[in-house]
């Protein structure tokens, strides 16, 4: 199910802080790498993808470019708020193709998970694909 | 469409104008203040500045920043990481004109050797009987460091315009310049 599209889940991003509209944050669940969402300037960004059942996550895989510092939260609540800190993690650089990242938690469950791009290596990034594994 | 986000900081010497330039550059016009009142730290204002032929903007949050020595340490606490960057002087200053490149060095500093675009403003055009730096001398120093020269009169609110619209443009089609990179990658 990692190489599934999110979307298919019924799972939807519910939040991000830039938009172009030829890259919207759907681009992030779709399950394909070649669209994106693209980030407008400045940092930190966010971004909510919202589960429609609670999921039990043990993984998250990340396919994006030029993000340095990403940290992740989750919430297992109805509303949007109140997250906790499941990681944080510093991505390597890539020059010629995207960043791949897989980050470990703990299974627990989740319906909102929060990612927060505190920094970048160029004013803009984009997140390409996220995919999750139970 | 899209709306593009952007930290603007701007520095220069003390008195050069960097305030009444700020206050031009809002939405409603502003108005020149002809007392002096030093700035003690940073200012913020905001500005969205529309690229022209497109439905596409750029917010700019513009950082004006304390000539004063004596805050400069506490301003660069809050620059963060800039996007853009606008250096003042006072054209019948020739110190402030001097002065310039020590305030490009500071800011980008901070820039973690990112591309950041710039512009040169030589303030208080309407005072050009007392001009201390030729245009042509001013032109041919930005130049050399990648930035857009322009020269402004916060007075007369003459070309007040220009600084923030050509800094919104490089950041601008420094975005194109990526988007259309990142396409390339997926
Ligand atoms: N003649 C003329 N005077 C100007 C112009 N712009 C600013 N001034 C005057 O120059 C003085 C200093 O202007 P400020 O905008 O406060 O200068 P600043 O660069 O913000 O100074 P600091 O905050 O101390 O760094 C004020 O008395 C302004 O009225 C201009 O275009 N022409
Ligand atoms: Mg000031």
């Amino acid at each position: 199910m990692i190489n599934a599209a999110l979307s298919t889940f019924g799972a939807q991003v519910v939040l991000a802080t830039s938009s172009d509209e030829n890259h919207p944050p759907e681009n992030i669940t779709d399950g394909k790498t070649e669209t994106f969402w693209m980030s407008t300037g400045m940092f930190p960004q966010e971004l909510i993808i919202r589960f429609p059942d609670n999921m039990k996550v043990s993984l998250i895989s990340v396919h994006s470019f030029n993000v340095k510092r990403l940290r992740i939260e989750k919430n297992a609540q109805e509303e949007a708020d109140k997250f906790e800190v499941v990681a944080e993690k510093e991505f390597e650089q890539t020059e010629n193709g995207l960043q791949i990242n897989d980050i470990t938690l703990d299974g627990s469950t989740a319906t909102h998970l929060r990612f927060l791009i505190l920094s970048g290596y160029d004013h803009f990034v984009s997140v390409h694909k996220v995919g999750v594994q139970a | 469409m899209v709306k593009l986000r952007a930290r603007c900081i701007i520095v220069g010497d003390a008195a050069v104008g960097k305030s009444a330039l700020s206050q031009m550059f809002r939405s409603d016009g502003g108005h020149f203040q002809k007392n002096y009142s030093m700035t003690a730290g940073v200012e913020l204002l905001l500005k969205s500045v529309n690229i022209p032929e497109t439905s596409d903007s750029v917010g700019q949050y513009i950082f004006d920043s304390a000539g004063r020595e004596t805050f400069v340490g506490a301003c660069e606490k809050m620059w963060g990481q800039p996007s853009v960057v606008c250096v003042v002087f006072d054209i019948t200053s020739l110190a402030s004109f001097n002065s310039c490149s020590r305030w490009l060095e500071r800011v980008r500093a901070h820039c973690n050797g990112l591309q950041v675009p710039g512009v040169l403003v030589g303030n208080k055009s309407d005072l050009s009987s007392r001009r201390e730096v030729e245009a042509a001398v001013a032109q041919e120093w930005a130049q050399s460091q990648g930035l857009q020269y322009h020269e402004t009169s916060a007075k007369d609110m003459e070309n007040c315009d220009a600084p923030l619209l050509s800094l919104a443009q490089a950041f601008y089609s420094l975005y194109q310049d990526r988007r259309q990179m990142i396409q390339g990658l997926g």
